[in-house]
């Protein structure tokens, strides 16, 4: 099957310290991918190196049966939702009609996506909450929302779970792991191994910028390993 | 009644009497700022925004200039286009003492701070704007304007912070407008000339109403930079 993104011989350099390196990472269809890897690592930076908001010095990005070398287009295929995510000023579905609107969806089909998607994120009836009233589980949901809602081929999460209470993330965690049956590819980043296990269909390892290769059980192995080096075991 | 209790009496009868001269100076005054600030918002947004935006060697100096000339003293501004729009001038055939190159001038007076809030308020918004709306398809021009959405509020205490300087403004009115009676006689420069005759009353009911926009205007802007 061919890979939804392909990245090759990727080399992104942020100042003096800091690159990625990557040599070659091909996302397939309908996976859900665990990227995990200590705090600086470059999860974030490979993140956003996949939804095109940074341009490697190095290196090609390519989308399945790509046609179009134009950078908004190219975009709209990719959603990333950050760890902190910005919802804009408004209601809700102030927030999920923003991308529909510049996709040019008119507003029938707009409402009917807008309801659906608010249903599969269990949201029914936020359409008119004002953004600035909810909770920040429900920030979460409505910018997960938000960019399901645009039926993205890539869904890019940088640690979703990380700003919310434990109730939250067993919703989220409940939500994320049946997202491939929409038919979109999906990368969370996350710290925790045992999440990456749960979730992660695949998993993927980074450690100071480079992408590692290994097996699942090393690359789980390597999580672990971390986490006890952090923790204590 | 005394000097002041007499002149104030007089003043609010020529206000609530409509006075043809009082009228026409508030006129002027409102037509020509209206005028200049839509202009000066024309210009003045977009290269706040932009200046907000982008990072490019010599930014800190156009930043430096555009501070300098946002305390420009007004005379100095009416003193350059003077120069410019004078017979001798290069922009002579617009001429001087009109209506229009009093709007000139205030539109140059105004573009600056303008510009100057707006790139302020581009700097104190959130950062996540422009990337959250890119991630979710925007061009970086749409992902511009989705951030101007966001700050609206900064822009309009932008636009109506210009406004509040550019109609309490004299030094421009009168070098490029000449003061001419029911044509370039502002609420200002009529209260200046008033006020030299010894018409104290007809001054007074000029600042009575000038005050009365500063405070409408300073009103506005407390409420929108609350929001």
């Amino acid at each position: 099957m061919q890979p939804v993104i392909s990245l090759k011989n990727i080399r992104v350099a942020q100042g003096e310290n800091f690159s990625l390196s990557v040599d070659s990472l091909a996302l397939q269809p309908q996976r859900i991918y665990a990227l995990t890897g200590p705090n600086g690592s470059g999860k974030s930076t490979l993140l956003r190196v996949m939804a095109l908001l940074i341009s490697p010095q190095e290196g090609s990005i390519e989308f399945a049966g790509s046609d179009s070398n134009h950078l908004a287009r190219q975009r709209q295929r990719v959603t990333l939702v950050e760890q902190s995510p910005y919802l804009f000023k408004g209601s809700v579905a102030d927030n999920l009609n923003y991308g529909l609107k510049l996709r040019g969806i008119d507003s029938k089909e707009r409402n009917s996506r807008i309801q659906s998607t608010l249903t599969i994120v269990g949201l029914e009836r936020f359409e008119q909450r004002q953004a600035k009233e909810l909770s920040s589980g429900e920030v979460q949901r409505v910018a997960l929302a938000r960019a399901l809602v645009l039926k993205p081929e890539l869904l890019l999460l940088d640690e979703p779970t990380a700003n919310i209470d434990s109730n939250s993330m067993q919703a989220y965690e409940a939500l994320l792991s049946g997202l491939s049956e929409y038919g979109v590819t999906v990368v969370f980043s996350t710290h925790d191994p045992s999440q990456s296990r749960r979730l992660g269909e695949e998993v993927l390892r980074i450690e100071n910028g480079h992408l590692i290769n290994g097996s699942r059980r090393e690359l789980e192995e390597s999580a672990l390993n971390e986490r006890n080096r952090v923790y204590g075991a | 009644m005394g000097y002041w209790g007499d002149s104030l009496l007089t003043a609010f009868e020529l206000i609530l009497g409509f006075d043809r001269e009082v009228r026409m100076a508030v006129w002027t005054s409102v037509y020509t700022s209206s005028c200049s600030i839509v202009i000066a918002a024309l210009f003045g947004v977009p290269f706040g925004l932009w200046l907000g935006l982008k990072r490019f060697r010599g930014r800190q100096l156009l930043i430096a200039l555009l501070n300098t000339l946002m305390a420009m003293p007004t005379v100095v501004v009416g003193l350059l286009l003077f120069g410019l729009l004078s017979r001798q001038g290069p922009l002579g055939p617009l001429g001087l003492f009109t209506p229009l190159a009093m709007i000139a001038g205030q539109t140059v007076l105004a573009t600056p701070i303008v510009a100057n809030l707006v790139l302020a308020a581009v700097t104190g918004a959130d950062r996540r704007i422009i990337n959250t709306a890119l991630t979710l398809g925007a061009s970086r021009l749409q992902a511009a304007i989705q951030l101007l959405r966001e700050i609206r509020f900064g822009v309009m205490a932008a636009v109506i912070a210009g406004f509040g300087r550019v109609i309490a403004e004299v030094g421009v009115a009168m070098m490029l407008g000449g003061n001419i009676r029911n044509s370039t006689r502002t609420m200002t420069t009529a209260i200046a000339l008033e006020t030299s005759k010894g018409e104290f009353a007809f001054g007074l009911a000029l600042g009575i109403i000038l005050l009365s926009v500063a405070l409408i205007v300073n009103l506005f802007l407390n409420v929108l930079q609350q929001r």
